[in-house]
């Protein structure tokens, strides 16, 4: 097959168009520790997202209106002013959300946009790393049901950050959580478990 | 035959059971992390750090909510120390409460081992550690501010606490702002998680080192103190910073530390230990203690972003 000059330079400028597309990719990748915010590939994926902060944020403003009732906790409080407030958050915000089913947050499309984003933005070494910092935690016991409380007794697994900066932000007063293969959402405040997900190991 | 069975498995019983614990080359110091101890035998510690006026000087000792025995002892040493080197604050990096958060567990865990120093007015700043609830933020006695990553100067130096448990891209962003415009002489990071370490139980955090390292090199953080690793290690600088492990404040992983490990400068982990430090101009002294009173470390580093 000949191929003339005008495909020949048509083809390179292709390339080269493609080459300059995925360089303008990296340069936006910010300076934290060189780790990428990957744009969001689909439209499908945007919608997901858009949910799951939807639902995040329904859960927040449940929970500003339980926190509002209750007396604000000084930032040099005693154990006993601790204890009481948490007690009466839990209690609180447990009744106004008596009933909440598993999927609440990760309905199955959202379980899949997260498993979708472990599985394909996480290259395979930080993988490995991942899944021994999380494994290795003590986290027998932590009953996944929604609207428990996380037991104060057991372990909070770190979220290696390599995994974290992947995954959609989230604000303060809510963390991610892992107990074994599974994801969880937690309250910062009051360690109610407000939702999980199975299998979101990397 | 059968006799010679039973002498045969006698013997290697009173074998195993009176033999050395394993000694890794690191280790030096002689305390055995078991029997009671006395302070240096009864005598005064020997304090070797400078103790100048305006000098910074605080302690640094990390793991240690349990409440045992041991940890009282090893806070002992510190109010012991604290009669000839009068330090202002005590870095505490993660886990400071181990199990149940009650208030009677703050109570026995810290309040009731580090009383004779919180009268004193010493200031404790605490970080949290994979077994602490973020309500210990607003602990009074853990200067939090209510936050779960701030920062706090000292004369010269700029100190950066981190929640390593949960170092997600707005704590990245903020650590980046505030040391973008940070004119300290001294920048100083502490956290639970150790970035470099050689235990051989945990080990170095890759996954931290591979989001913070960048920052601390790009803005010039001098030092960063970790826990986590139940033992004492000072890193070989790595790319120029200083990296020190001290999490044996109150468990013990006896024999953790890898031997013949690439990055261990000094090591010790056959006893439970503390950190003391001390900030005078251009050069950081630290000392490191024992349970029994012993010196199993110490030295000078210069700032290395000063010409001297």
């Amino acid at each position: 097959m000949k191929v003339n000059q005008t495909q020949l330079r048509a083809a390179l400028t292709c390339l080269v168009l493609l080459l300059a597309g995925t360089a303008g990719d990296r340069a936006e990748a910010n300076s934290l520790g060189g780790q990428t915010d990957k744009p969001i590939a689909t439209k499908q994926q945007k919608r997901s997202l858009a949910l799951f902060e939807s639902h995040v944020s329904d859960y927040l403003k449940q929970r500003e209106r339980v926190k509002a009732k209750l007396p604000p906790l000084s930032k040099d409080a005693t154990p006993e002013q601790i204890a009481a407030y948490q007690k009466k958050f839990v209690e609180e915000l447990r009744a106004m959300r008596a009933g909440t089913k598993p999927g609440y947050i990760f309905n199955p499309e959202i379980a899949e946009y997260f498993r979708t984003i472990i599985k394909t933005e996480i290259p395979p070494p930080d993988k490995a790393e991942i899944r021994q910092t999380i494994l290795e935690a003590d986290t027998k016991g932590v009953p996944l049901k929604v609207n428990f409380p996380y037991p104060e007794t057991k372990e909070l697994t770190q979220i290696p950050p390599t995994l974290l900066l992947k995954l959609p932000q989230l604000p303060n007063e809510v963390k991610y959580r892992y107990v074994g293969r599974n994801l969880l959402l937690v309250d910062t405040d009051n360690n109610l478990i407000i939702d999980y997900m199975l299998d979101a190991l990397p | 035959m059968k006799r010679i069975h039973t002498y045969f498995l006698i013997l290697a019983a009173l074998l195993i059971f009176s033999s050395a614990p394993a000694v890794s080359p690191s280790q030096n110091g002689n305390g055995s992390g078991d029997g009671k101890v006395s302070i240096n035998g009864g005598s005064p510690l020997k304090i070797n750090l400078p103790t100048k006026d305006g000098s910074v000087r605080f302690v640094i000792i990390g793991d240690t909510g349990t409440g045992s025995r041991q940890q009282h002892e090893l806070a002992a040493v510190m109010v012991k120390a604290r009669e000839t080197f009068p330090y202002d604050f005590v870095l505490l990096l993660g886990d400071n409460l181990y199990g149940n958060e009650s208030p009677a567990d703050y109570k026995k865990k810290f309040e009731d081992v580090y009383r004779p120093i919180l009268d004193q007015k010493v200031k404790f700043y605490a970080t949290l550690g994979n077994h602490d609830e973020p309500a210990q933020r607003f602990y009074q006695f853990f200067n939090m501010d209510g936050k779960e990553y701030y920062r706090f100067t000292k004369g010269n130096i700029a100190f950066y606490c981190l929640n390593s448990n949960y170092l997600d891209k707005k704590q990245l962003e903020w650590l980046e702002s505030e040391l973008a415009k940070d004119t300290s002489e001294w920048k100083i990071t502490f956290h639970h998680h150790p970035p470099y370490s050689s235990g051989g139980k945990h080990g170095s955090d890759s996954a931290l080192r591979k989001v913070v390292e960048p920052i601390f090199l790009k803005y010039g953080v001098n030092a960063a103190f970790a826990g986590h690793d139940h033992f004492y290690e000072r890193i070989k600088p790595q790319k120029g910073i200083y990296y020190f492990v001290s999490g044996a404040g109150g468990k013990l992983r006896s024999g953790d530390v890898k031997s013949n490990s690439p990055l261990t400068e000094k090591a010790f982990d056959r006893d439970m230990s503390f950190m003391l430090a001390e900030v005078v101009d251009n050069q950081l002294y630290f000392q490191v203690l024992s349970r029994t009173g012993e010196t199993v470390d110490e030295g000078v580093l210069p700032n290395q972003r000063k010409k001297n």
